[in-house]
């Protein structure tokens, strides 16, 4: 294998670069179960201890696993509902062709690099209007459609054969079944695409949900240990601390490993997103 | 008669495929083209987001926003931040992309390795950046060996750069994937003759390699540029904007007018400005860095 020194000494520097990238990551592992005193004294810790888990499990009022669950369900919905009306968006754009289609998906290309900035106060005020302070619906309905979905839809659905459709057609087929019994089995490459990047960009999602929410038991997590960890009540414990990064973190970093192959097409494929 | 036919079919067509996107045209709608309207609205309002009423000022909050020091303090904070990222993230990614296409095996491995630190949520590294680089943190203790000590998050000429180091490490990855893409489309014939041509490994880098590779920098600068406006997670987590303002961002600015002195008119006018800025700066350093190469 490593047929010229060159060859191994690239490996060395590479080996280097990952110890790097991973270091935070093994450092907060270990940490979430060390005893405080060795955080920030020690790498490889002496004992091992539960007690941060602990502490961030039994929280009366900021319970680390509500909030986890919470994260679960403000991240799957928009997961589901960009895929089902994407899919329908898309087929109209591409494959019917609807009358002004090309001005359509000119506006989504817009859409997606249009600045996000400018929506954050006024939606938040649509928002409230709406009734929507502190509800998953608050969180979770500007996310309902994405543009970047309909954008990668209608580049997958350009390249299957109209003779496909056509034949579907001639045997019966519904516009609405030759959707979901055709080109979304087709694309399921695409379609986990859009699944996992909506699902790691609502996971990660910190600003919108900070604003839109402030209950406690309806927070994700990311907004419930942005909180503990700069309040004055929780801001020198440590351990905790690094207890909710790992369990913000893992969900996450599995899901990635698990579906890497389609993690790595989706960043070449789509290039910048959002 | 036949036409008829066709143009029915046609029209039925139409009216299923709009049917199809009625969902996406109403939510665009309301969740899009209504906000962006009445956020421009706003900008030319003074609103404290309880009372009822609002009052018209016209122009004065882009006076007052082009007036205000702090708008300076956040673009030379960004052009800071701009500048650090570039450097850092340039060298890092495109050294592990250039590592990464020269081996033989393992290459997968590593492309995922080096992405685990893109799929990280913001708060978690911040939290974990936060604790290891603190003061009396992991990271001081073994610089105290060799007798240094750095105020990675607590030295304002410093802070951004070291807000800028974290960002780096995250993209460290998702950048050696572009880069490894466009050393990939980079036909080998090219440096055959080069190398015929008797350019040493130096000159075919420098001449042939950078040079076609300019669509990646182009990237990476314009989204250096928008990361910095809309850095929020990070500073908010690790500095709250501190030392000094030395690392305040737009969106930080943004969310401290609105959401804290409830300025909604001054909240809204900076977004806007925000947006321009990041524009004009998008399009300088497009007109700097773009070339056209053609291979």
């Amino acid at each position: 294998m490593f047929k010229s020194k060159k060859n191994l000494i690239i490996y060395i520097v590479l080996s280097i670069g990952l110890f790097f990238t991973s270091f935070p990551y093994l450092w907060m592992v270990l940490s979430s179960f060390k005893v405080s005193a060795e955080i920030v004294t020690r790498f490889i810790p002496t004992k091992l201890t539960f007690d941060n888990y602990i502490f961030v499990f039994s929280g009366q009022q900021r319970n680390f696993l509500v909030g986890l669950l919470n994260s679960f369900i403000i991240s799957i919905i928009p997961v589901i509902s960009t895929i089902f009306f994407s899919l329908l968006t898309a087929y109209a754009f591409r494959r019917i062709k609807i009358w002004g289609y090309r001005f359509f998906e000119n506006f989504v290309i817009y859409q997606i690099l249009f600045p996000q900035v400018l929506f954050l106060v006024p939606l938040f005020l649509v928002m409230r209007n709406l009734g929507q302070v502190n509800t998953y619906g608050g969180m979770t309905i500007r996310y309902l459609i994405s543009p970047w979905a309909i954008f990668i839809y209608s580049q997958f659905f350009k390249t299957v054969p109209e003779a496909l459709l056509e034949s579907a057609r001639i045997d019966g087929a519904s516009e609405l079944q030759i959707i979901f019994r055709i080109m979304l089995p087709l694309s399921a490459t695409t379609t986990a695409i859009v699944a996992l990047f909506t699902f790691m960009a609502r996971w990660s999602e910190f600003l919108w949900p900070m604003i839109i929410c402030k209950d406690y038991a309806k927070m994700p997590l990311t907004v419930l240990l942005a909180l503990f960890t700069k309040g004055d009540l929780f801001g020198a414990y440590f351990g905790p601390q690094i207890a909710g990064a790992t369990l913000l973190s893992l969900p996450i970093i599995i899901l990635f490993i698990v579906f890497r192959k389609y993690f790595e097409k989706g960043i070449t494929f789509t290039g910048l997103k959002g | 008669m036949r036409k008829i036919i066709k143009v029915n079919r046609q029209l039925q067509k139409n009216i299923i495929g709009y049917i199809f996107s009625t969902p996406y045209f109403l939510f665009t709608i309301a969740i899009w083209l209504y906000p962006f309207i009445w956020g421009l609205i706003i900008s030319f309002k003074r609103w404290n987001l309880i009372s009822p009423t609002s009052t018209w000022v016209g122009l004065g909050n882009y006076l007052e926003v082009l007036q205000d020091p702090i708008l300076w303090v956040i673009i030379r904070n960004s052009v800071y931040f701009m500048i650090v990222f570039v450097g850092l993230t340039t060298i890092t990614s495109l050294g592990v992309a250039l590592l990464i296409n020269q081996i033989p095996k393992f290459k997968s491995f590593f492309v995922i390795g080096f992405l685990l630190s893109f799929v990280s949520s913001g708060v978690a590294y911040s939290v974990v950046f936060n604790i290891l680089f603190a003061s009396d943190g992991l990271i001081n203790n073994i610089l105290n060996i060799f007798g240094v000590k750095v105020g990675w998050f607590t030295n304002p000429s410093i802070a951004m750069a070291s807000i800028a180091l974290v960002v780096s490490w995250k993209f460290t990855g998702y950048y050696a994937l572009f880069f490894l893409s466009g050393l990939n489309n980079i036909p080998k014939a090219i440096y055959e003759a080069a190398r015929i041509d008797g350019a040493n490994p130096w000159q075919s880098f420098f001449k042939i390699t950078v040079p076609l590779l300019n669509p990646t920098f182009v990237m990476i600068i314009v989204f250096a540029t928008i990361t910095s406006f809309n850095l929020f997670a990070e500073p908010y987590m690790i500095t709250g904007g501190g030392p000094m303002n030395a690392t305040k961002t737009m969106m930080l600015e943004i969310y401290n007018r609105v959401f804290e002195f409830l300025q909604v008119g001054y909240g809204s006018t900076l977004a806007i400005v925000s947006a321009i800025i990041t524009f004009i700066f998008v399009c300088i350093f497009k007109k700097l860095v773009e070339r056209d190469v053609y291979v």
